[in-house]
């Protein structure tokens, strides 16, 4: 121990890395990032189906009005949801604000509730 | 713009922007039409607003994404020729679907 002490520090190891908030937050920004790829992939795929005519378009509506359909769905909201939300935390601080330890945390806070209540708003709505 | 790098920056930023107004009014729109019937759905399309703003939606995410998938294959990827195999791979995918489903938006309407 008293050894890897003197070492130089290491980039974060993430199996052993001690999980905060910001960097919890952070990674699942780049993870929501993903998510929304397959998303916007999927929604081209649903105007692609739309275009090869009613027949075909059945076939994805099976789908989309399943229990998987609706479940990958709501999937996609939240992470559309949590992107776009900690965008705006993102854009904040690239203007300068929020830095603060406490500002962060709150502002993280705040935006991990408001994708949950974004995500319910969008399917209580409509 | 002499700097790539700060170019790439600023345009993700840029449309990250224009994307917060275009997100929200398309995910209300897209999670209430693919529950309705077909006719009701290429009637949407074929209101010419609607239309331009989907496409631009469209575009300009396609757009933030490729800018966003390369930062993660420069963080991720250590060796640089399986990276700019990666950024091709993508490059080719974020051009390709999104042309495909315009041509697609076109047929709807048609």
């Amino acid at each position: 121990m008293e050894n890897q002490n003197k070492n130089n520090p290491l980039s974060p190891h993430l199996q052993v890395y001690k999980w905060q908030l910001s960097s919890l937050l952070s990674i699942t920004h780049r993870l929501t990032s993903v998510i929304n790829t397959l998303g916007i992939t999927f929604i081209c795929f649903w105007i692609i189906f739309l275009a090869m005519g009613e027949d075909w378009y059945k076939y994805f509506s099976l789908f989309s009005n399943s229990f998987l359909g609706k479940f990958v769905l709501i999937g996609f909201t939240w992470s559309f949801s949590y992107h776009l939300l900690n965008g705006i935390r993102h854009l904040c601080w690239d203007l300068g604000y929020g830095y603060e330890i406490k500002t962060a945390n709150l502002s993280g806070i705040f935006v991990l509730t408001s994708s949950f209540i974004l995500t319910l708003l969008f399917w209580i709505i409509l | 713009m002499k700097n790539i790098a700060v170019t790439k920056w600023i345009l993700q930023r840029v449309s990250a922007v224009i994307l917060l107004p275009l997100l929200l009014w398309f995910l209300f729109i897209f999670l209430n039409l693919v529950k309705q019937d077909y006719q009701n759905i290429v009637l949407f399309f074929q209101d010419d607003i609607k239309f331009i703003i989907t496409l631009v939606f469209l575009i300009i995410s396609f757009f933030h994404m490729k800018i966003g998938m390369s930062e993660i294959f420069e963080d991720y990827i250590q060796n640089s020729r399986y990276k700019s195999v990666a950024n091709l791979l993508m490059t080719a995918f974020a051009t390709v679907l999104p042309l495909l489903t315009i041509v697609s938006l076109f047929f709807i309407i048609k």
